[in-house]
């Protein structure tokens, strides 16, 4: 079959960039390096936080950048009138080209020859330095990180720490070329011999150029976050200084700027303050008579971004560069391949609407969507809600694949198919199965797939088959299941003691067969149609028999139930009705016993304690805010709960990323997982998703481990049987 | 927390050495002790008042004339504070004279007065006097400075001193001054 040119294209594009994942991921260095950020980031950052609000501080700077979004010509204005009046020259350049052309021409104008720079992620962006080159001028990297990375022809991997995949031996190599001597690999002495070869640049500079953290409506200045002293150098010592400022880097007050700079660096590295805060309004004075001011605001996709109705929210970013620091995936592959100029979450959108929406398309495919940056975010940013529908315009446009849109379209919308589909299937892999519960290896073709896990075997009879008869007195409560197919087909047995832990609670669970799946699957594929389909037939299934709660045992179906439905409803008003009331009745189970029923103490002490460690799934902890209560319920019932370290990391599964578009990566956080649960000395691993429990237990089983992995509703239920 | 405490405390976290200085002399004998070489001492209200200069002079230290060939040369640069903000430790000093930007920029050492009383609770606070300066002052070049320079950018092994000062002292005084917009 001949694919259309664009097509083609995709293709070699996937292809290239697996080559690179793969490449990151044989480098266990940088895979180490970057989690042991991660771990003292974490640790730094909770010190630095301590006796704050982090909640509130973050609404703060939403609303605040929200507020300047939506009048950002009245605050541009006032910018540009307060630091022309103060004889700053302002230059609005709408493209990185415009802003590129300006500087060089202004630096030819002057007769620069050398140009020293302090940081600036938007100079990166615009790539400032080859424009300068090809004008004859040289542009010198102050920043330590950022002349490592111009010594060596790279480019940074990450916002805040441009070289932090860089070892010592490597820039002693740098080094050792640029002086002529041997310079030894000894982090102090490097840092001196940075000291020492860049000191005579900025005295022989005529231009230095920056960037800005903030630029403040009030009073038309900028302020400079910075901890090594470049920039004030390269503000100070040359006659010219040239800003180049992002737009979305302004804020109305001052007010408004010592509230980012209270929050930027201790979100940034889990630094209270750096060591210095530059605030710069105007023409200074410098030599003999006054320096020259040249600040260029760029726009470059900026306004773009600010109207765009589903990623607008991303012009709030104050370029912390914490999404990255968590992500699982940074973690695993690095910036340089979880970013292209702009790098992890906030990346991927940035790159979108600064580089094209081609450069994103594959990085909106590695995220895992566990949410763990949205968590970080200080600007309140839901990352992952606006990468999800990225990928969604991203799928629009390049199509979703033969294989795919056939079964979304033709087979999951159709939900008599897809279940008599899934019970052949269930038949046919008992050559496979041999009766076992799991699949340990899969013939030829499929072979990697259980290379690194095992999977579940479709059950002989699913749930909706096996759904158990109650016969409940006077039930307190009649509560309906929303099974999703993992615990339907892969999983029936979590079904049934569902029904039994509710039972105890005298609670009646009804299983309402019309439920299809929840359309996530469509949904992460950038398939909405299929989804908004999937959508409808639950909703109405669900609400069917009026139940008074709608419960969930896997935490992605109860995020499409409460999240997604009413996102796809909100133009649509007798089913955004229905999908608010589904919304708004829907709960997970364990937060259901504990919150709603206020039931926890009825699993006092049950048998069969044993030391159990949790694993908080991505979208119940920072989905559905759900993870005191699982762990309050497996301590009522008698267990040692026992901490694991990360327990709210991603375990890699993300669904179709672990079946079919990112397994290498998938595989890589799965063996982090595993690793803490080992460590944490527990006979039992628990969690409230399937999904988890698939990956986890396809995990520890391939490795034999001791470990056992459970849902907290079937370790509650095997109490309950024991009693 | 009383704002001196956690002004010290935040300070030294942060790097920097905290002096407590009786009388001015005690300030200037320390200096003479660390400069270890010719020093900067830019134009200050506060300084002048109390005739530093002679006095550091008196103390047989050398101080350079503050200009771009000969300030690259010096070991150390003295200057006051306006005020501090105690939660992160943090001085903060109108530079927008050129003299005071090399004074704190180019040496290895630098030597800071402050006033025991001129502490703000936070950067929030620190609003209402840095509007002041913006107006006492149109243009201007106000710095933050929250202990040395640092870098943690190979390794991420956090290394003091690579573009600006190694050492930053700060002398606590009483009777220095007031106000909290003088240098
Ligand atoms: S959702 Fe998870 S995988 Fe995706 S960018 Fe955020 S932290 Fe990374
Ligand atoms: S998106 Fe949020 S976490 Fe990421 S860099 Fe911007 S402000 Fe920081």
């Amino acid at each position: 079959m001949s694919l259309p040119e664009g097509k083609k294209m995709n293709k070699q594009r996937s292809k290239a960039y697996q080559v690179r994942i793969d490449k990151a991921l044989a480098t266990p260095r940088l895979q180490q390096a970057l989690h042991q950020f991660g771990d003292a980031y974490l640790i730094a950052r909770e010190k630095a936080f301590a006796g704050l609000d982090f909640e509130a501080l973050r609404q703060e700077i939403g609303a605040m950048k929200d507020d300047v979004r939506l009048n950002h010509e009245k605050y541009l204005q006032q910018f540009i009138a307060n630091a022309q009046a103060a004889g700053a020259t302002v230059y609005q350049a709408a493209t990185a080209e415009d802003a590129n052309r300006y500087i060089a021409d202004l630096a030819k104008q002057q007769g620069v020859k050398l140009s020293v720079k302090s940081k600036s992620m938007a100079s990166e962006e615009t790539h400032l330095n080859k424009a300068l080159e090809a004008a004859g001028i040289t542009p010198l990297e102050t920043d330590l990180g950022e002349w490592i990375l111009q010594l060596s022809g790279q480019r940074p991997s990450h916002m805040v720490m441009p070289a932090i995949h860089m070892f010592k031996e490597e820039v002693a190599e740098l080094f050792s070329r640029e002086t002529g001597r041997t310079e030894v690999a000894d982090i102090p002495h490097l840092v001196e011999v940075a000291r020492q070869q860049l000191r005579q640049g900025y005295l022989d500079a005529d231009m230095g150029i920056s960037g800005a953290n903030i630029a403040i409506a009030e009073t038309g200045g900028i302020a400079l976050v910075t901890n090594e002293g470049n920039a004030r150098l390269t503000t100070t010592l040359p006659k010219t200084h040239v800003a180049l400022v992002g737009i979305d880097k302004l804020v109305p007050t001052l007010e408004d700027a010592a509230k980012v700079i209270r929050v930027l660096p201790k979100n940034a590295t889990g630094q209270a303050l750096t060591s210095y805060v530059t605030w710069i309004r105007g023409a200074i004075p410098g030599g003999d008579g006054e320096k020259d001011l040249h600040i260029v605001l760029l726009d470059n996709g900026r306004s773009r971004l600010a109207e765009d109705e589903k990623c607008c929210d991303t012009s709030r970013c104050i370029r912390c560069g914490a999404c990255a620091n968590v992500c699982p995936v940074y973690q695993s592959v690095g910036g340089h391949v979880f970013g292209h100029i702009y790098i992890g979450a906030v990346g991927i959108i940035l790159t979108a609407f600064f580089h094209g929406l081609d450069n994103a398309a594959e990085l909106v495919k590695a995220c895992i969507g566990c949410r763990s940056c949205v968590a970080v975010c200080p600007a309140n940013i839901d990352l992952e809600g606006i990468i999800l529908s990225l990928r969604e315009t991203i799928a629009d446009k390049e199509g979703l694949g033969v294989g795919k849109s056939l079964v979304f379209r033709k087979v999951m919308r159709n939900r008599k198919l897809f279940h008599s589909l899934l019970r052949a299937a269930s038949k046919l892999q008992k050559p496979v199965t041999r009766g076992q519960r799991s699949i340990r290896h899969l013939p030829h073709f499929f072979s990697s797939l259980t290379e690194w896990r095992t999977l579940p075997a479709i059950a002989d009879r699913p749930l909706r088959d096996i759904w158990p008869g109650q016969n409940l007195q006077a039930p307190q409560k009649k509560v309906a299941l929303f099974g999703g197919c993992a615990n339907d087909f892969l999983y029936p047995e979590l079904g049934s003691d569902l029904v039994e832990v509710m039972n105890h609670l005298n609670v009646v669970v009804d299983y309402p067969q019309k439920q299809n799946c929840c359309g996530v699957p469509a949904l992460y594929s950038g398939d909405k149609e299929t989804a908004v389909e999937l959508a409808k037939q639950n909703i109405d299934a669900l609400l069917e028999g009026n139940p008074d709660a709608v419960l969930t045992t896997c935490p992605t179906c109860t995020m499409a139930l409460q999240r997604d439905f009413v996102e796809h409803f909100k133009d649509d008003s007798p089913w955004r009705a229905k999908a608010e009331k589904l919304a708004s009745i829907t709960v997970d189970a364990a937060g259901y016993i504990v919150n709603q029923l206020g039931a926890a103490d009825q699993f006092a002490d049950l048998p069969l304690a044993q030391k159990v460690t949790y694993h908080d799934s991505c979208h119940l902890k920072r989905g559905a805010g759900v993870w005191r209560e699982p762990r309050q319920l497996i301590e009522t019932s008698g267990h040692q709960l026992v901490e694991m370290d990360h327990a709210d990391r991603c375990c890699g599964f993300g669904g179709s990323y672990s079946l079919t578009s990112h397994p290498d990566i998938a595989r890589k956080i799965l063996e982090d997982k595993l690793q803490d649960i080992e460590k944490s000395g527990a006979d039992c691993v628990a969690m409230d998703c399937p999904g988890c429990m698939m990956q986890m237990r396809g995990g520890l089983e391939k490795q034999e481990s001791r470990v056992r992995v459970t849902h907290t509703i079937e370790l509650l239920a095997a109490g309950l049987r024991a009693k | 927390m009383e704002s001196m405490t956690q002004f010290r405390v935040a300070a030294e976290a942060a790097g920097a050495v905290l002096v407590e200085c009786q009388h001015l002399v005690e300030a200037v004998t320390f200096i003479a002790e660390r400069a270890a070489g010719d020093l900067l001492l830019p134009g200050s209200v506060s300084c002048h008042r109390v005739r530093l200069a002679e006095q550091l002079r008196g103390a047989g230290l050398n101080m350079l004339p503050v200009t771009r060939d000969q300030a690259a040369e010096a070991a150390a640069g003295v200057t006051s504070a306006c005020f501090a903000i105690a939660d992160t430790g943090t001085l903060v000093l109108e530079s927008t004279a050129e003299d005071v930007r090399l004074a704190t920029t180019l040496p290895t050492r630098h030597f800071v007065l402050l006033d025991r009383r001129k502490i703000v609770a936070d950067g929030l606070a620190a609003v209402e006097p840095l509007r002041r300066m913006h107006q006492q002052n149109p243009r201007n070049y106000i710095a933050y400075i929250t202990g040395p320079s640092r870098t943690a950018d190979i390794e991420r092994v956090l290394t003091i001193g690579v573009h600006g000062p190694k050492e930053l002292y700060i002398l606590l005084l009483d009777d220095w001054s007031e106000d909290l917009l003088e240098m």
